[in-house]
């Protein structure tokens, strides 16, 4: 296993800009998520680090390896692809093979390895079929082995999961963080879906046209997101956002007034993020006023869809109280002490 | 079994499918059925008949086509099965070998010239042959080629390479490129990803194309018979045009060489037929 | 270039071997087109020439009749020839002209002039040269069923008079052709060219004895739409009473058959004269580039006098020219009756005309038989015809303008190339394309070196004109004179106007009924529970399997008047017999039955294949929405099928608009040219119109560029509806 570590790399396709001079770094045995929308340069990052694009500047190292004009033979990286890429006229036995034999491994090495993989994804039964002969979840997993067959320096895993139905989805997401843990190898993974990335990483990238936006520990990321972007990406629903002037040490917009947070440095106005899960029935006036329009009782919880002051707005509310709220009510809304982000309205990064 | 569920008048319409499909078959082999009854017919008085049917069934047209020997005694119609044979199969091979990587190129790689060869190439194709006769035969003839089989392999690969590129191009395209990425991150090379696997996936393409190329130089005559100008060296065509003389046509020999002729390409397309419709990577990428 | 430098040396060092190669034992390549008995009766006049003359070695190689002349034409000039080659007088005009052989003198000039006929010796002299050995003459002769005719058939007109058994013919002939219908014509003093290579059926007497012979076809004297193989065949079967033939019928006629040969007879309506048919005179040329021409000529001298012309009397049933030899044919009543009718005929005009006269004959002749023309009318059109294809050839220009032009445009595309390359995006776009250029440059070498390069060359010989390859430069005079419709009508027969019309129409035809016929039965096929899928499938690619001039050919039998299939299913169905190739209509709709058997399999697959990339649900969305079959067909499968069908429409428009094998080999141009298609009639300039290649090529270049602008300007109508 190694490290990676990528500095200033920069690709541009067709003289638009993809990737702006990215610096990454990625710890020995540590899995990165890269997360982002479609768009962002993520896949374009990750083909990069497998040498499948070349770079226009900067380098990409992996341990104390500067690989950047390497072709991706030579990197000793395995890939796990959106689509599978499974050879279609090899058997999955041969399919795991594929790379060890073209390293020239022994056909002993060949053969223990591909054992050990199939007991491992439990593809025992499978290793004579073919591709177009097994389900999605399947080759999926025949992919995975395939790369773990390799027991390459680095994997990578571009969207793995997205081909997957949502059930099959958590149980590999499961399994993929085990493998990690199991093979303790160095990982970076891309993804478009923030419950995998934060569910899988230990540590969060995200990209932003080609930039990164912002990178470390998943709930670092989370509750401290630096700028209005992350912020919304990151958690599900969307944090809500409402732009409130200062006036007196206090918040306010309309439908909402809020202390000014101890220790922020708030000049006039800021734009104020509140995620739906920090919000509760206020027992009083409460801090925000909202217009409920939908909602979706879930039982236990429950979601209020409207708007504060114009804006549209978001609150997760529990309880017995939760249950009857209804469409049309004004609701009055306490916030949790410490869950205002606040974002400067014309940079949106976070006030600090 | 009771999966399928018919709906009332079904039976009906499966009825007239089979019927429309039974008048197709009718269509298609009746000329067929013609040549095969006027090969096994020697010397029957012309009748007008609706079906083929030969009044008094002989091979002897067969016998004559295949006995046929040289002035030296030589076998020729073994000889020229097998010219006609290794020609289709070295033009079938070569066609490929020129065409695949150039076509793969052009499928992968956006390059200079990329566009104006693929006109090139689609030009050469609507331009009536007629014209370009006599120069191939100087060519050949500068190259010392003429009356070779090498030759004649060389001039017909070289007219199904354009067919072939189009062809393997839409196909090359057909295949993902995440599996020769996977093959590179594996450790291949460019090339040994293309060889080890766009290659066994495009099998059945390559397969119908190898089979173009090799009707071309099977059915061939016009070019085969300026070309080679020695008995040995004829391919079948040839001979199947020797039967058509200045004044009299000698029809029951060329029907029965006719159909020995035809007989491997029928085999052929009967061997590649489920490649001709389906594919193979359908399964290997996308669920 | 090692190859031709190895050439080089070889031809530079065979002058001091040949001596020492002859002095061992002499080898001579002696080509000929000849067949069945004539081939084994050379083949043994060969092996006993060779025990006479133990050093020389005959080869024989036979040649495709068909390839026969235009292969000696590239063969001879090249090196790569015959020392000797046997074909027929008509030709030497064109070979003399060609330089292709050489003058003879034969070894015993006395016994030459003796034992040879002054009129077989004249067809191969030209300006004075004897130019080859006469061999033997052919001639149509009568043969006459002895079971219906007791005594010897005095006159045409007597045939008529014969009272047969019903399904008998009183006479079977090829009386579609002009070839064997000259005797007809000689009876009443016409021939197809005059003494000055001029027209020479615009005659009253041509006229009449076309007249004669659509009188005998309608009286049931002569059948309807008769081919060599159906003379052979009604005649074997002892349907006719008599039959004109060569002597290639007698070997196939069964043992039980009574019969005998006797000269044409004669015409009462003629005067009483006698039928006079085209002789022709087989001889052996010795080539110009002979390597072995001593022995060329010693092989030759045998096969004409003495042994060799007996062996090929004997065994090859010649007709021989040698009269000594005919001392101890004496009993031989076949070869005299075939002797006697040769003495009648009159040996072929060797005008280079009278080759291209055959072909406008033809047609006239056919026109009248099937009674869509008047006798005069159709022998005049025949003269308009054959005026077009004989006409004088455009004057020569000075090649200094066309090497300035080209000049010009080379100097204009290496500097608009250099331009090009001096600019920096480009020259860093080469040099990315450097590896894509490995995958791609051995198919461009080999394609553009075999297959580019002749059509450039090939496009080129259009700014020249000639007959054969003896051409000169004449700027874009071809292409004026097809453009202008060599000075006719502009949408009269034969013009280039014309002819692109009928290939749109040819083109537009096939390649609509291509289509729907083949995505109807892959519909057919593609339905889930089909059984038999598979065999259905196999049997429908059939017609593609085999070769297509086979299956032509089968189609044109198919059409015969008298005995062809789809007129006796006509028959039987209680509708009229059709004369297919009589009207433009039913000889177009002919071929395109054709063409439509041959090339509905390729749209079929290729629709079977495109049918597998439409999903499933959307047929069922479809339904869902209350869609019928028709509607789900016409807003779904359509639109869907089209991306994948383009293409394969792209193409066959551009197979279908060359498809020459199908038009020459099923119609031929009938009637009057009208059905021929441009490429056809490319193949005509080159090959039956006195070998314009110059003129063909013209029409190449002009078709190549129809195709480029038809196909851009459809690709362009398609990206604009995208």
């Amino acid at each position: 296993m190694a490290s990676l570590t990528l500095s200033g790399v920069e690709k541009r396709l067709g003289g638009q800009p993809i990737l702006r001079g990215i610096d990454l770094a990625a710890q020995d045995g540590e899995l990165v998520v890269l997360v982002g929308p479609s768009g962002c340069g993520k896949s374009t990052l990750l083909r990069t680090i497998a040498g499948l694009e070349l770079p226009d500047a900067g380098t990409v190292k992996i341990g104390a390896r500067d690989v950047t004009h390497l072709a991706p033979r030579d990197r000793d990286v395995a890939m796990v692809f959106q689509s599978y890429a499974l050879y279609p006229h090899l058997s999955v036995r041969e399919n795991l093979a594929f790379g060890l034999k073209l390293r020239g491994e022994s056909k002993a090495v060949i053969e223990e390895r591909v054992r050990e993989v199939a007991a491992m994804l439990g593809l025992g039964a499978l290793l004579d079929r073919y591709p177009r002969e097994m389900s999605g979840g399947q080759r999926q997993r025949v992919a995975m082995g395939r790369a773990i067959a390799r027991r390459p320096q680095l994997f990578l895993f571009d969207e793995p999961l997205s081909n997957l139905d949502a059930a099959l989805r958590s149980e590999v997401r499961v399994e993929i963080k085990k493998l990690h843990a199991d093979l303790g190898a160095t990982m970076v993974y891309v993804t478009h879906d923030q419950v995998e990335a934060m569910t899988l990483a230990d540590r969060l990238v995200v990209l932003r046209a080609g930039d990164v936006e912002q990178a470390g520990p998943p709930l670092e990321v989370y509750r401290r997101p630096a700028s209005r972007f992350v912020a919304s990406f990151m958690g599900s629903p969307s944090m809500n956002f409402v732009e409130a002037a200062v006036e007196d040490g206090a918040l306010v917009a309309e439908g909402l007034r809020l202390p000014v947070p101890a220790g922020r440095d708030v000049a006039r106005r800021a734009l104020v993020g509140i995620r739906p899960h920090d919000v509760a029935l206020a027992d009083g006036e409460g801090a925000l006023a909202m217009d409920v329009e939908v909602v979706e009782a879930m039982g236990f919880e429950a979601y209020a869809h409207g708007s504060v002051g114009g804006r549209p707005f978001v609150a997760r509310l529990e309880g017995e109280r939760a249950q009857a709220v209804e469409v049309g009510q004004r609701l009055a809304l306490d916030v949790a002490p410490g869950a205002v982000h606040l974002f400067d309205p014309e940079t949106e990064r976070a006030l600090e | 079994m009771s999966a399928e569920r018919r709906r009332p008048g079904a039976l009906l319409a499966e009825l007239g499918v089979h019927a429309l499909l039974l008048g197709a078959v009718a269509f298609a082999l009746y000329p067929v059925l013609w040549v095969v009854a006027l090969a096994l017919s020697p010397g029957d008085a012309p009748e007008a008949s609706i079906l083929p049917i030969p009044t008094a069934p002989s091979l002897r047209h067969f016998e004559a086509v295949v006995t046929t020997t040289s002035s030296e005694g030589v076998w020729l119609f073994g000889r020229q099965l097998a010219n006609s044979v290794i020609t289709a199969v070295a033009t079938s091979v070569t066609a490929i070998v020129i065409a695949t990587p150039a076509a793969y190129a052009l499928a992968r790689f956006d390059f200079v010239g990329a566009r104006s060869g693929t006109k090139a190439l689609l030009a050469s194709q609507m331009f009536p042959g007629v014209a370009a006769a006599i120069p191939l035969y100087l060519l050949l003839n500068a190259l010392s080629l003429l009356d070779t089989r090498s030759g004649l392999v060389l001039v017909y690969a070289t007219s199904a390479v354009p067919f072939a590129i189009f062809q393997l191009k839409s196909a090359f395209e057909g295949i993902p490129r995440d599996l020769e990425e996977a093959a590179m991150v594996d450790g291949a090379t460019r090339f040994g990803a293309f060889v080890r696997v766009v290659l066994p996936a495009a099998r059945p393409a390559l397969a119908i194309t190898a089979l173009f190329a090799f009707m071309t130089a099977w059915n061939e005559f016009i070019l085969a018979a300026t070309f080679l100008s020695s008995e040995d060296m004829y391919t079948l065509p040839i001979v199947l045009q020797r039967y058509m003389g200045e004044y009299d046509a000698q029809w029951g020999a060329f029907a029965a060489g006719s159909i020995l002729v035809s007989v491997p390409v029928m085999a052929l397309f009967y061997a590649l037929q489920r490649n001709l419709v389906g594919g193979l990577t359908s399964g290997g990428v996308k669920g | 270039m090692r190859a031709g430098l190895l050439t080089l040396a070889a031809l530079a060092a065979a002058p001091l071997v040949a001596p020492a190669v002859a002095a061992a034992q002499e080898r001579v390549e002696v080509w000929h087109a000849y067949r069945g008995e004539e081939e084994e009766g050379l083949r043994a006049a060969a092996a006993a020439f060779m025990r006479a003359s133990p050093d020389v070695r005959v080869r024989l190689v036979a040649q495709p009749f068909g390839a026969y002349a235009s292969k000696l034409e590239s063969a001879i000039p090249t090196g790569n020839g015959p020392d000797l080659f046997i074909d027929t007088h008509d030709r030497v005009a064109s070979y003399v002209a060609a330089s292709l052989i050489v003058a003879v003198e034969p070894a015993d000039r006395a016994a030459f002039e003796a034992r040879i006929e002054p009129a077989h010796r004249a067809a191969l002299t030209i300006e004075g040269a004897l130019r080859g050995y006469p061999l033997s003459v052919k001639a149509p002769a009568l043969y006459v069923n002895t079971a219906f005719v007791a005594g010897e058939v005095e006159a045409l007109e007597d045939l008529a008079a014969l009272s047969l058994p019903s399904g008998v013919y009183p006479l079977v002939m090829e009386a579609q052709s002009a070839y064997w219908v000259s005797g007809l014509f000689g009876a009443y003093g016409a021939g197809l060219v005059d003494e000055d290579g001029g027209w020479g059926l615009g005659t009253d007497g041509a006229t009449r004895a076309l007249e004669q012979l659509r009188g005998l076809v309608e009286a049931g004297v002569i059948p309807r739409e008769t081919d060599g193989a159906l003379v052979a065949r009604l005649f074997t079967a002892g349907r006719a009473a008599s039959a004109i033939s060569g002597p290639w019928l007698a070997p196939d006629l069964p043992p039980e058959l009574r019969w005998r040969v006797q000269p044409l007879p004669i015409v009462r309506g003629a005067g009483g004269e006698p039928m006079r048919p085209y002789v022709t005179v087989e001889g052996a040329f010795v080539a110009s580039r002979a390597r072995a021409p001593d022995g060329a000529r010693r092989f030759a001298e045998f096969l004409m006098l003495g042994e060799g012309a007996l062996l090929r009397a004997r065994r090859a049933r010649q007709v021989v020219t040698d009269e000594a030899a005919w001392a101890s044919l004496e009993d031989d009543a076949f070869l005299r009756g075939f002797r006697r009718a040769a003495r009648q005929g009159r040996v072929t005009p060797t005008h280079p005309h009278m080759r291209m006269a055959y072909v406008p004959a033809d047609r006239a002749i056919r026109k009248v038989l099937r009674g869509t023309f008047g006798a005069r009318e159709a022998l005049a059109e025949g003269g308009r015809r054959f005026d077009d294809v004989t006409r004088a050839l455009p004057a020569p220009v000075e090649p200094a303008w066309g090497l300035l032009a080209l000049g010009l445009l080379m100097l204009g595309a290496i500097a608009l190339s250099i331009r090009r390359l001096r600019e920096a995006p480009l020259r860093a776009a080469i040099k990315q394309s450097l590896p894509a250029y490995r995958y791609v440059a051995h198919a461009a070498i080999a394609v553009g070196l075999l297959v580019i390069l002749p059509l450039v060359v090939g496009a080129a010989t259009s700014f020249f004109a000639g007959r054969g390859t003896d051409m000169y430069f004449v700027g874009l005079a071809n292409y004026a004179d097809i453009l202008s419709a060599r000075g006719g009508d502009l949408f009269g027969n034969g013009s280039f106007w014309l002819v692109l019309l009928v290939t749109v129409l040819w083109t537009a035809a096939n390649v609509g009924l291509h289509v729907v016929i083949g995505v109807a039965l892959a519909l057919l096929l593609y339905r889930p529970y089909l059984r038999l899928k598979g065999v259905y499938r196999v049997l429908l690619i059939i017609p593609w399997a085999v070769p297509n001039y086979v299956t032509a050919l089968a189609w044109r039998g198919m059409f015969h008047f008298e005995y062809g299939a789809v007129n006796t299913i006509l028959e039987r169905l209680g509708l009229e017999r059709v004369s297919w190739f009589a009207s433009w209509v039913t000889a177009f709709g002919a071929n395109v039955a054709t063409n439509v058997w041959l090339g509905f399999p390729f749209m079929m697959v290729v629709t079977l294949g495109a049918l597998t990339s439409i999903p499933k649900d959307v047929y069922e969305a479809a339904a869902v929405d209350g869609a019928n079959a028709w509607q789900r067909f016409r807003h779904i499968t359509l639109p869907l099928l089209g991306p994948f069908l383009a293409p394969a429409v792209a193409m066959g428009s551009v197979w279908t608009f060359n498809m020459f094998n199908v038009v020459y080999l099923v119609s031929g141009g009938e009637p009057d040219g009208g059905t021929e298609i441009l490429v056809s009639e490319a193949y005509r300039w080159a090959f039956t119109r006195g070998n314009q290649y110059g003129y063909a090529a013209a029409y190449a270049v002009l078709i190549f560029v129809i195709l480029v602008i038809g196909t851009r300007l459809t690709a362009r109508a398609a990206e604009a509806r995208a």
